[in-house]
């Protein structure tokens, strides 16, 4: 295992609200640079509230993200992307009218990185994806889909991806390949991520939160999670 | 009966030009843009001032008009249309009819409010299955067909244009890739206001330029949009042209009936598929 001494991100007593209902309260985590650290609760948690804040969709109410030592609680979503903050949306949220190869082409473009390089970088992770470079999105199964998001979120060299539940609503054998890829990812990048699987979380994650009602409960090093029952018992 | 369905598609090819950036920026911003009918007048209004300039040149007068209103509709979306992302759609449409009003009240106050006649800008006919057909007619039948073949090669080779169509199904997913979807959006709404300007100025030479020529052809625009679906720039196109020719067989027979069997298309319409403005 690595040693993850510096934190790449760590957010600072956060409190999130839609309106006048407040979601999060006083959360506080961190990642260090190249740390796979996942993040596992019941649904409405707050785990999405928390991915969208640190990628800008949402503002915090109090408290602060730090990134790289800077903090970026004003952020635009532009703004985040900049930095090096890539966020994965939950439900396999492709353009679906434009082929795979136009959804990777728009990134590429947002990232001012050439076409020919995206595709590279897509075709490392998944190299299959070359067989269903020209049909639209739409066609592709939900483990497809996954993965040309997954891939998407790779280009322009991002420093921090946020995953948000990649495995949901997929077959065993598909949750399967999305472990590969992520397994791929683990040392070379840093990651959030959302996820329900705890056997996909305990084989991969260096570190592990979990939440519940908006606050951080448990946090697990990854000594402890060589016994998945554990985990399972804080949910 | 060909010359009426010839002559409505004329009028066809007009309401496409017009109500195609009304389906854009419906469908982009999810904004019901009343000021649009205003880029419409007003652009016929700037032909007419233009063609005293230049010596009756229709070509470079109505290319000048339309260019006239690109730094118009930037002003209209940076500072009215951008605030209103995301809020009721209530405020847009008094927001924009706002400015309709206030463009009205302009044009009467530096033009006056007598309707103002151009010549046909061609003057020639052409024989086709046997009836005399304005040139002039002819010309915007094919312009509105080269706009429609042009705006479907821009949305589906450029990569502005599939940035906005990426922008119309998830706009959110769009910013997740580092872009501005308001820049976007932007383009899209000169881009329509510029060709309902197109519409007024191609227009005014078989009408009349009057202060209140824009709200006329608003309200066909609206209908055409949502009989063809709202923010489907196809159906927009073949309503457009389906209702031109209603209009033209409809007016043959009744003059006043005309645009009132397009309002009652749209009824049915919206009878048969509530969904299409509760969506
Ligand atoms: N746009 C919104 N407006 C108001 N409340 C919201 C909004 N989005 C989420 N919430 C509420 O905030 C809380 C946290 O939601 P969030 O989506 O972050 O949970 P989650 O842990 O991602 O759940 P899931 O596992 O279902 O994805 C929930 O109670 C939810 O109802
Ligand atoms: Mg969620």
């Amino acid at each position: 295992m690595k040693k993850m001494n510096q934190a790449l991100l760590s957010v600072e007593k956060l409190d999130v609200a839609y309106g006048s209902a407040k979601v999060l309260h006083n959360i506080s985590i961190s990642i260090g640079t190249g740390e796979m650290v996942f993040l596992v609760g019941r649904n409405g948690a707050g785990k999405t509230t928390l991915l969208k804040t640190i990628s800008g969709f949402l503002k915090p109410r109090d408290g602060s993200i730090l990134f790289n030592g800077k903090n970026i609680n004003a952020l635009s979503i532009e703004q985040a992307y900049s930095e090096g903050i890539r966020y994965v949306f939950q439900d396999k949220r492709v353009f679906s009218e434009l082929t795979v190869k136009e959804n990777i082409a728009i990134a590429a473009y947002g990232a001012k990185e050439k076409l020919s390089d995206a595709l590279d970088k897509m075709f490392l992770i998944y190299p299959k994806l070359k067989d269903f470079i020209n049909i639209r999105a739409k066609g592709l199964s939900g483990g497809q889909k996954q993965l040309l998001l997954i891939g998407r979120a790779l280009i322009g060299n991002p420093s921090l991806i946020l995953i948000d539940e990649p495995t949901e609503g997929l077959a065993a054998g598909t949750i399967e390949d999305i472990f590969k890829v992520l397994a791929m990812l683990q040392g070379k990048i840093s990651l959030l991520i959302v996820e329900q699987n705890l056997s996909v979380v305990c084989r991969l994650a260096h570190r592990v939160y979990t939440m519940e009602e908006g606050k951080i409960t448990h946090e697990f090093t990854q000594d402890q999670l060589k016994d998945q029952s554990q985990l399972e018992a804080c949910l | 009966m060909i010359q009426n369905i010839l002559y409505g598609l004329t009028i066809g090819g007009i309401l496409y030009i017009t109500a195609i950036g009304l389906s854009l920026t419906f469908g982009t911003m999810r904004i019901v843009n009343f000021a649009h009918g205003f880029m419409y007048t007003i652009g016929a209004y700037l032909l007419a001032a233009i063609l005293l300039l230049t010596g009756n040149n229709f070509l470079l007068s109505g290319l000048s008009a339309v260019l006239l209103v690109v730094p118009l509709a930037f002003i209209i979306e940076r500072y009215v249309i951008r605030r209103l992302y995301g809020v009721s759609v209530d405020y847009a449409i008094i927001a924009t009819y706002a400015i309709t009003l206030i463009g009205v009240d302009l044009v009467k106050w530096i033009w006056g409010t007598t309707p103002i006649s151009l010549q046909d800008p061609i003057g020639k006919f052409m024989n086709i299955f046997t009836v005399d057909i304005p040139v002039y007619r002819i010309v915007i039948i094919v312009t509105a067909i080269a706009i429609f073949v042009g705006l479907g090669l821009f949305f589906k080779k450029s990569m502005v244009g599939k940035i906005v169509v990426a922008g119309l199904e998830d706009r959110e997913a769009v910013s997740s890739l580092g872009l501005n979807v308001n820049k976007y959006f932007a383009y899209i709404f000169i881009l329509g206001s510029v060709l309902a300007a197109l519409g007024g100025v191609l227009y005014a030479p078989i009408t009349s330029v009057h202060p209140y020529m824009g709200s006329a052809f608003l309200q066909l625009g609206f209908a055409v949009v949502i009989i063809g679906g709202l923010g489907n720039l196809n159906g927009t196109f073949f309503a457009a042209l389906a209702m031109g020719i209603v209009m033209g067989i409809t007016g043959r027979y009744w003059g006043p009936a005309a645009d009132a069997i397009v309002f009652m298309i749209m009824a049915i319409i919206l009878i048969v598929r509530p969904e299409e403005i509760e969506g």
